[in-house]
């Protein structure tokens, strides 16, 4: 047996958050429908079955390594079919509550939701130009953009998007409700 | 055949149904049998071939001793008992009284069509213009309102569909006999009062009801119809609820008081429904909702007609209830995923695969796609649909469906050649049941069927020809999509429509998803005393263990029939007496039914009469108008009477419906109704066969000829009876033992209970827990006290069955008692229960550690306190073990559930505990599957693992190491265990010893062979030997009773009488013909001969011979002969046949 065995007792201390987790999953019999009915599996690097299997057994650090729970589109349809009655969707959504929390989310599939919700607290809502924007700066890829620009053309012939600057800095008009927010699940 | 005091209600005439109401009518009791459906039969009659001999099987459940009192063709085609009247398209409306005394009111839906009068012609149903879903064909093809239920019944009456006809009246004009009859005029006498303040509602209602027939008035308000109702006789009244000045409710009440006979139906629109429902409280029979239509609303009135006027309702009373009311079908389009059903042609569930690959089905048999015909070159089967899904309200297993799908997947294969590709898609495949596991390697080796495991999720189609697209993911997470041309559903069960009013009438609980609850230890006992379940109704088995459970059922219902003073007392009903005519030229008498004016118009009867009078044993011919009539009966019975005749010949129609009456007749006039036949003469003279007088004439004659060479070569002596001893025998003190020696014990036969062991009990004494939450302990306690308090009951510990010789109702054993002393006992039956053991092993490190132990050893170590689940940190289980694999290649069914309790006691106990189990497929099937998801959820993890890819243990120092593969991550898990659980499963005791003794087979795994695993599953070959319990195959506590009370009830059937006749077909041997060859003995399947060492003679068994004729065929001296089909009577009867061209 290599290295990479996991001696499973020790793996299952977790932290309490974690705990919750897993309880909602134990259910899980690894039928397989979720990963069958997802539309975006085929981009993750775990499925959504292994996922559950790896809450099940306790794998954190893997888990919150892997981009599956950023990939969701939270469209329900696992949820709808799952023969468990799992709230499986809901459960993506507590795992990356916790990855923000644990700080883990610093990495490159958070970031796309960390702009996105900037945009939001400062405007109430989502300014398109503004949010690609400032993705590409986060992402500090020079290529990135460009992959775009074809798209980015035909939307502005449209009239879907405007050119506008970004603003970087200042107060938003949602800092209230994000606030109360942070209090919120601090407190919980 | 004797006749018992006491009588018992069936309600159900499936498979279970069939059975109880066998075994009790065997047993003597009267039995009524009833079934809402038009025909016999359930389910099974749609099913072609069951699985693992994949034909069918069913006659097998026919009596094998007493055999003259019922039926002997074919079972699916028609049933009759002598002690068993059976009643169709009847409901249970009412149940009174007590246990031992039920009052219950049965309600007969009188059909359009006379039975006695139908020949089944098909004209009514060729003219018919409605057309409608056949449900026979599960809605595969279409049928006429007026249409056959099933195309194989013998006879077969065509019924007419009160909910689809239009009443158009065709088929009665064309029917040929008259047997139709839609009784217009009654309909006229039927007077409706229509009462509404709306011209509109009134003067439509009274056009359309007019229009179907019936007498309509109208009242405009509440007053009117009061006063019109004192002044004319009504028998309906349709009540509008809201009216000016009168409301309908006061109308009601009203009404109520002036003529309290007369059914009020409420007519209401959608505000006034609660109002309504309040009406119906008070006395209203029913509410129509507005607004209405004629199509549906007409149909309603007349079903409340039929109810009112057509329907015939009797009252009797019964000791004992029998439901088996079979089971219902999971609708897959009613779920949230459909996977197409009803939207797609090509997805069809498992039943409506069964019909399109039957002989009789919309195809012939031929796999053709429903959307195109295109023949089906790839077949998908979805498992679990509306199983084990709580988002469908199935937490639990529908049981049947995995071998169901293996069974149609081989049939496909075989009806291809090969040539259908065949996938099944499954979460766990379970092959729990006796040779299950092997038939699956069959299907997966030698015939190529694909076993994918994984849950399909969606079906969708590809492309516009009918092509379906089924995506899945695989096991290691990559998706995967296939193109096939039929989707297979394997639709789960529900409980059957109407179950809940059944249970309330009856008293009886209902579980959580709506099927029969049933008692602890017992899967026939209800909540309600003498009210029992039979069958799938308590949930979902497949057809031997419905078969057993009946019998389990039927027991039950007998001993308490018994044990409230009915019993087996044989009610004083005089013996018939037979005229002895074995000293008489045979004398035959001839009556021809010319069925009206038919067979006359048809044929030139009295040419044919004088020719039949010619021959040489015929004395008269009596011409008879129609025999089918009660009068055409006693004209018959008075001809009879005043003749010499010792022989009866009747030409009629419809041979088959005689034999009840035959027998009847003959206990009447004295004369063995072995000495009368029925020879069809009314196939030659059907319209339009044959226009030809003269050829119909000459057919008519041949089959009257034919029949008369039969009867006078006729051997007019007594028939055999076998005298009994009425003792049982019955070997091995377990839970199966016990229950079949107290069961024969209760009904008043003395037992010998023969056990190895020093005290009773067996297996059970180390079981501490069922998964229920049941006692062991309390049910081995309670059952070792009864059997050793039972006067009946002889027990003999520290013994053992040395020897025994004899044949069904006449046994002499021998034992070896505990003082070394030997003993004979004579006794007419023998049950053999002798147990079985958990298996030992070698594998996974057993022996090298003390933290590695079998189920049974943890069980007894939790109970005894050697292991406390407090100082546990990892326990392991491992499924399985040394089983489903070459050379124990069985499932050992009980190993899922103790691994599922004993981790679920582990979780209780210290949630903080990790359980592991390592298995292959979990068996748990039926209920079981609810403990299953509470493991999970008390977060009992799960790995699957693959026979290629077994664990692996390393024990170093004391410390256990299991490592695994998760098949789900595709990695390498390691498991540190404090305790390692083996599942062994169960291995039978050395069988082969007793099963050398009393001359009975074992199978391949060592386990007792009983006849046939589906129909006779615990009787031997060798009548008179029955089995139950582990020592015939794994199963639990509870199951083992249920085996037991069969296996009891199998020989009760025995011990009945002191004499037991065979049939009046059965062997004989001539010896001074018979060379000792013994080719016969080799030939016959039910191993009724024997060669007598002592005689120098082969003797026949005639209760164990069935009559089958083997023998006869295999003796090359005609010295084997079979009574009733003698060389001489097949001679006379070919030559009667071949006359003509001659």
């Amino acid at each position: 047996m290599s290295e990479e065995n996991l001696t499973l007792a020790e793996v299952h201390e977790v932290a309490d958050p974690m705990r919750v987790i897993q309880e909602k999953l134990r259910a899980c019999m690894q039928c397989g429908t979720c990963t069958g009915s997802c539309a975006n599996s085929f981009a993750m690097d775990y499925t959504p079955r292994q996922l559950w299997r790896m809450v099940q057994l306790g794998l954190t650090d893997e888990l919150f390594n892997s981009k599956t729970f950023s990939l969701c589109s939270s469209c329900y349809y696992c949820t709808l079919r799952c023969p468990r009655g799992l709230p499986l969707t809901e459960t993506i959504h507590a795992l990356k509550q916790l990855a923000v929390a644990k700080g883990i989310a610093e990495k490159k599939g958070a970031r796309f939701y960390q702009t996105f919700l900037d945009t939001v607290r400062r405007y109430g809502r989502v300014r398109e130009m503004e949010l690609m924007a400032r993705y590409f700066m986060i992402m500090k890829s020079p290529m990135l953009p460009l992959s775009f620009t074809p798209l980015g053309m035909r939307l502005m012939i449209k009239g879907k998007v405007s050119p506008e600057m970004p603003k970087f800095f200042g107060p938003g008009k949602m800092d209230a409700i994000f606030r109360k927010v942070k209090e919120l699940e601090a407190s919980s | 055949m004797r006749k018992k005091i006491g009588s018992a209600l069936v309600v159900g005439a499936g498979i279970s149904g069939i059975r109880s109401a066998l075994d009790l009518a065997e047993l003597g009791y009267q039995v009524k049998l009833i079934d809402r459906a038009p025909n016999l039969g359930g389910t099974l009659s749609q099913l072609d071939y069951q699985f693992p001999t994949d034909h069918c099987g069913m006659c097998k459940m026919l009596p094998l001793v007493e055999r003259d009192s019922s039926s002997q063709y074919c079972l699916r085609k028609g049933l009759f008992h002598e002690n068993i009247e059976i009643m169709l398209s009847t409901e249970l409306v009412g149940m009174e009284g007590e246990p031992g005394k039920y009052q219950v009111t049965l309600r007969q839906n009188l059909s359009m069509v006379d039975p006695e009068r139908c020949i089944g012609c098909g004209e009514c149903s060729a003219v018919c213009p409605v057309e409608v879903p056949d449900e026979f064909n599960a809605g595969l093809s279409k049928r006429k309102a007026v249409y056959l239920p099933v195309p194989h019944n013998i006879p077969n009456h065509y019924v007419v569909d009160m909910e689809a006809c239009t009443m158009c009246g065709e088929c009665e004009k064309i029917c040929p006999t008259g047997a139709i009859d839609f009784r217009w005029e009654a309909r006229r006498q039927f007077r409706i009062l229509v009462v509404d303040d709306e011209l509109i509602v009134r003067d439509s209602l009274r056009d359309w009801l007019t229009e179907d027939g019936f007498a309509v008035d109208t009242a405009e308000s509440g007053p009117d119809a009061l006063e019109k109702m004192t002044k004319k006789a009504y028998h309906l009244m349709l009540l509008d609820i809201k009216m000016p000045e009168m409301d309908g409710v006061e109308v009601l009440k009203r009404s109520k008081e002036l003529r309290p006979e007369l059914p009020v139906v409420m007519m209401t629109a959608y505000a006034t429904v609660e109002t309504a429902v309040e009406a119906m409280k008070i006395g209203a029979l029913e509410y129509l909702m507005k607004p209405f239509d004629p199509e549906t609303l007409v149909p309603l009135v007349v079903k409340l007609y039929e109810n009112l006027e057509r329907a015939d309702e009797r009252e009797l009373e019964v000791g004992a209830v029998i439901l088996a009311a079979g089971f219902g079908s999971y609708d897959p389009a009613e779920g949230s995923n459909t996977y197409g059903y009803r939207e797609y042609p090509n997805v069809v569930t498992s039943i409506e695969f069964e019909r399109l690959i039957s002989g009789t089905g919309p195809t012939d048999g031929k796999l053709l796609r429903p959307s195109d015909g295109k023949e089906i070159g790839k077949v998908a089967w979805l498992q679990c649909v509306g199983s084990r899904d709580i988002q469908a309200d199935a937490d639990y297993c529908s049981s049947i469906c995995c071998m169901f799908s293996i069974k149609e997947a081989l049939l496909a294969k075989e009806r291809t050649d090969g040539q259908v590709d065949a996938a099944i898609y499954y979460m766990d495949m379970r092959t729990f049941g006796k040779n299950f596991q092997r038939y699956r390697e069959k299907a997966e080796k030698e015939y190529n069927v694909r076993f994918q495991r994984s849950r399909v999720h969606s079906v969708e189609p590809e492309g516009a020809n009918g092509n379906l697209r089924i995506s899945y993911t695989d096991v290691d997470g990559t998706g995967r999509e296939e193109i096939v041309d039929l989707v297979v559903l394997a639709a789960g069960q529900r409980p059957p429509t109407g179950s809940e009013s059944l249970a309330e009438m009856t008293g009886v609980e209902l579980n959580p998803w709506g099927f029969c609850q049933l008692q602890p230890f017992s899967l026939s006992l209800t909540e309600q005393e003498g009210v029992l379940a039979s069958g799938s109704f308590s949930g979902l088995r497949d057809i031997s263990e419905s078969v057993i459970q009946a019998s389990s059922a039927s027991l039950r219902a007998s001993s308490l029939i018994h044990a409230k003073g009915g019993g087996l007392a044989e009610a004083a009903e005089p013996q018939a007496v037979f005229r002895d005519v074995t000293r008489e030229l045979p004398e035959t008498m001839v009556a021809l039914c010319s069925c009206g004016d038919n067979l006359t118009e048809a044929a030139k009867l009295e040419e044919v009469e004088e020719a039949v009078v010619d021959l040489d044993s015929v004395s008269q011919v009596q011409r008879i108008e129609r025999i089918c009539t009660q009068e055409g009966w006693d004209q018959l019975e008075e001809a009879l009477r005043d003749s010499k005749a010792n022989r009866l010949l009747i030409g009629a129609c419809m041979p088959y419906v005689y034999a009840r009456k035959l027998r009847e007749l003959g206990k009447k006039i004295g004369l063995s109704s072995a000495l009368m036949e029925v020879v069809d003469i009314s196939t030659p003279a059907l319209p339009g066969r044959n226009s030809n007088p003269e050829q119909v004439g000459r057919d008519v004659w041949a089959a009257v000829a034919m029949g008369v060479g039969k009867l006078k070569g006729m051997d007019p002596s007594n028939l055999p009876s076998t005298s009994v001893i009425q003792k049982a025998l019955v070997v091995g003190g377990g839970i199966g033992g016990m229950s079949s020696a107290l069961a024969i014990a209760e009904h008043g036969f003395e037992v010998f209970l023969v056990e190895k062991a020093e005290e009773l009990g067996g297996n059970l004494r180390v079981l501490h827990r069922t998964l229920e939450g049941d006692s062991p302990q309390e049910l081995l306690e309670r059952t070792v006290a009864r059997v050793e308090k039972h006067p009946n009951i002889q027990v003999y510990t520290k013994s053992q069955v040395l020897h025994s010789r004899g044949r069904v109702g006449r046994f002499r054993s021998t034992i070896e008692k505990e003082d070394g002393m030997g003993e004979s006992l004579e006794h007419g039956v023998t049950v053999l229960a002798t147990g079985g053991k958990e298996a030992s092993t070698e594998s996974y490190g057993y022996g090298q550690s003390e933290g590695i132990v079998t189920q049974h050893q943890l069980e007894e170590k939790l109970h005894s306190g050697a292991v406390n689940p407090g100082e546990l940190g990892v326990v392991t289980m491992i499924q399985c073990v040394d089983s489903r694999e070459e050379p124990r290649n069985y499932c050992s069914r009980v190993c899922c559930s103790s691994a599922l309790k004993n981790g679920l006691y582990l979780k209780e106990q210290n949630p903080e505990l990790d359980v592991y189990i390592l298995y292959r497929d979990i068996m748990a099937y039926g209920f079981l599957e609810t403990y299953y998801t509470k493991a999970r959820q008390a977060g009992v993890i799960f790995i699957q693992y693959e026979v290629s890819d077994k664990p692996r243990v390393e024990v170093d120092n004391g410390r256990i190491a299991v490592g695994v593969t998760d098949p789900i991550l595709g990695r390498e898990v390691l498991i540190e265990s404090d305790l390692l659980v083996l599942s062994t499963g169960i291995v039978p005791n050395n069988q082969e010893k007793i099963a050398g003794i009393f001359e009975v087979e074992t199978d391949q795994d060592g386990f007792f062979q009983e006849a046939e695993y589906k129909w006779r599953p615990v009787d031997f070959m060798k009548e008179g030997i029955f089995t139950c319990g582990i020592a015939h195959s794994p199963r639990s506590v509870t199951e083992t009773i249920a085996m037991s009370e069969a296996a009891a009830q199998r020989a009760l059937r025995i011990l009945n009488s002191e004499r037991v006749m065979a049939g009046s077909t059965v062997a004989e041997v001539r010896h001074s013909l018979c060379s000792l060859c013994e080719k016969c003995i080799a030939a016959c399947p039910y191993g009724a001969r024997w060669r007598d060492e002592d005689e120098e003679k082969i003797l026949v068994d005639e209760l164990a011979c069935q009559g089958c004729g083997s023998c006869a065929a295999v003796c090359p001296n005609s010295a084997s002969v079979l009574r009733g089909y003698l060389d001489q009577q097949m001679f006379s009867v070919i030559d009667a046949a071949l006359e003509e061209i001659f």
